[in-house]
């Protein structure tokens, strides 16, 4: 635009050559540029090309009608100033001139200061209108970024989990999002609803307390909530206030996170935690026990009983040291499943190795085991250690739960893909409800039988955790006095 | 003495049974055991004792509190103490005691003993029991 470089560009369609010359020098004088032309024609073919400043127009020119000129100039180029010039003023030709868009309308003859002036006057005019222009403009822009941004951040927060409200300082909801509708199991809720009948007591409370402290209070208070009994669903309420310029309080914004997951794994850890610490004071508090017996001089014991609590001491040390082994396992298990060395392994290589090491504990109960490896049975991906810990498990409760001179059978074999190993005794078997605790942490069946069978009570646990995290399967089929059979699948293509 | 006073101790961990047994005896009282549940139940209708002491969390579906409460409703157990052993409150952190009149009434024993016994406390008790029968 060259009103913006130093010289303004004013064009000039007459076909008065001398009064056109006249006025170029004029105003070539004060420092504008000046182009003449002078046809009609010319005149729209220059004033449309470039836009002009300035454009002055004789109303009679030779081929067209000078209102003509300034009308098709005017619709390329609205904010050139045009002047309509004429030596046959006349009110209907000033109006129509006007109404076509001309800044002025200037009766010949004029003096060159009256010219000037009213250059300058347009100038002045296209100025502000550019401004206007602009202003206008970056406006649009600046609004359309808002309400982009604005957009954005409303798809934002719609998309996350956590439930999100907004109470205003009247505790009427003024922007919600469809998770915490979700998480409130309401249907829906209107934008001026009154959060005192719809929000749980515990984060009205807090709400209130943010709204009615003396000090502004800017720091987020929570509290959790049960929402549905049993702990089926607890929430996390986070309540922060909203800071008013003016440095009051104008709102709240209430976050629901739902931690039900969370508080669950928590329950677990803590119930493990007791169950663990039970289970290792027990043999702690039978040692202390026989000790502070054999010390105390007020009690008569013989020596058959002495050698039998100190021998009954070891027996549980030794129990002990089996279950913190066991631990042990257990927390590598949890803590290291991707650290494990995946390798090809031939699970008959890992049955046979694992019954020869077992091979004192079998004669002592003499126990005979018979093994069928069915012809293609499988290899698979899966770590050396986990595998042989997971046979060894399972072949020694074969062993411990077996009566004397029992069997074991073993088969192996592939189907649909997975490679399944059966491992059946004929010992004592299980009933049904102890079937149903097999694989809780430190479950050991107590009944007669098994009252001197020594045991940790993880070793199945350690068992389905190895075979869960491979993906497989572990099925128990037994009957009291008859036997237990267990049944483990392996999936073939395991990564 | 020249009548010791019988007491019924019935716990599945057979070492705790053996201990307590041993130290009871020391201190003179006459002692009978048991690991489950049904065989205390049946030691008890045949050797009608002057107290019992039971472990509350034993297998096999016959816990303390089943096993006390049937005693409780014999007209020998209204009369003698019975005591509830557990190592629940200490170990598992969950509260346990029969404070109220009603949770007495509810539970049915005459007291709640923790885990590992205290001697003295448990013949203290045995010594200044007064039975509902000798009001």
């Amino acid at each position: 635009m060259q009103l913006l470089n130093e010289k303004a560009a004013i064009l000039i369609v007459d076909n008065e050559k001398n009064l056109c010359q006249s006025i170029k020098l004029l105003l070539e004088k004060e420092n504008y540029k000046v182009n003449f032309v002078e046809t009609g024609e010319e005149g729209i073919k220059q004033g449309t090309l470039s836009e002009f400043d300035v454009v002055l127009i004789e109303m009679k020119l030779p081929d067209l009608d000078g209102l003509k000129v300034l009308k098709e100039i005017k619709s390329i180029h609205p904010n050139s100033i045009c002047f309509i010039i004429t030596s046959e003023p006349s009110y209907d030709s000033a109006i129509e001139a006007t109404r076509l868009g001309a800044f002025g309308y200037i009766p010949k003859p004029f003096s060159p200061d009256e010219l000037l002036r009213r250059i300058e006057q347009g100038l002045e005019h296209r100025l502000l209108i550019i401004e206007a222009n602009r202003l206008k403009k970056e406006r649009e822009e600046n609004l359309l970024e808002v309400a982009s941004e604005k957009s954005r951040l409303n798809t934002i927060i719609k998309s996350i989990s956590d439930g999100v409200l907004v109470i205003n300082r009247s505790e009427e909801f003024v922007y919600y999002n469809y998770a915490a509708l979700k998480i409130l199991d309401l249907y829906e809720l209107k934008i001026g609803d009154y959060a005192n009948k719809i929000l749980p007591e515990k984060i009205l409370i807090l709400v209130n307390k943010i709204f009615n402290s003396e000090k502004i209070l800017l720091k987020t208070f929570t509290t959790q909530i049960e929402l549905k009994p049993n702990s089926e669903l607890v929430i996390e309420a986070a309540c922060t206030p909203i800071p008013h310029p003016d440095g009051s309080i104008a709102g709240v914004v209430v976050v629901l996170s739902n931690i039900t997951t969370f508080k669950k794994i928590e329950l677990i850890k803590s119930q493990f935690i007791s169950m663990v610490a039970h289970e290792l004071k027990a043999p702690v508090a039978a040692v202390q026990g026989y000790l502070n017996i054999l010390l105390n001089p007020d009690i008569e014991i013989s020596i058959e009983q002495e050698k039998d609590y100190l021998a009954r001491s070891v027996t549980r040390l030794n129990g002990l040291i089996d279950l913190v082994n066991d631990l042990l396992d257990i927390s590598k298990m949890e803590l290291k499943t991707k650290q494990r060395e995946i390798e090809n392994i031939k699970l008959d290589e890992i049955i046979f190795g694992t019954v020869k090491l077992l091979e004192i504990e079998l004669k002592k109960k003499n126990i005979i085991v018979e093994t069928y490896i069915h012809s293609g049975f499988p290899i698979i991906k899966a770590d050396l250690n986990e595998m042989n810990r997971l046979i060894l498990n399972l072949l020694s409760n074969a062993i411990k739960y077996n009566n004397e001179n029992g069997k074991i059978f073993i088969h192996g074999f592939e189907l649909h893909n997975y490679a399944i190993i059966k491992i059946q005794d004929t010992g004592i078997g299980m009933t049904a409800e102890e079937k149903s605790k097999l694989f809780n942490e430190f479950y050991r069946v107590k009944n007669e039988k098994t009252r001197l069978i020594a045991g940790t009570g993880l070793g199945l646990t350690i068992v389905k955790r190895i075979i869960d995290s491979y993906h497989g399967k572990i099925e128990v089929d037994s009957e009291a006095g008859t036997g237990t059979t267990f049944t483990i699948s392996l999936p073939i293509n395991n990564n | 003495m020249v009548n010791p006073k019988k007491i019924l101790l019935v716990d599945d961990d057979i070492d705790l049974l053996e201990q307590n047994k041993v130290l009871l005896e020391s201190k003179g009282f006459k002692v009978i055991t048991a690991e489950k549940g049904e065989e205390g139940w049946k030691l008890f209708q045949k050797e009608k004792p002057d107290a019992a002491v039971i472990d509350l969390i034993m297998e096999q579906m016959d816990s303390g509190f089943v096993l006390c409460h049937r005693i409780k409703k014999t007209e020998l157990g209204k009369r003698i103490p019975v005591y509830i052993l557990t190592s629940a409150t200490y170990d598992t952190g969950f509260k346990f005691s029969a404070s109220t009149k009603e949770e007495k009434e509810w539970i049915k024993c005459d007291g709640i003993l923790n885990k590992p016994i205290v001697l003295e406390d448990l013949i203290d008790r045995l010594d200044n029991f007064v039975s509902p029968g000798n009001n």
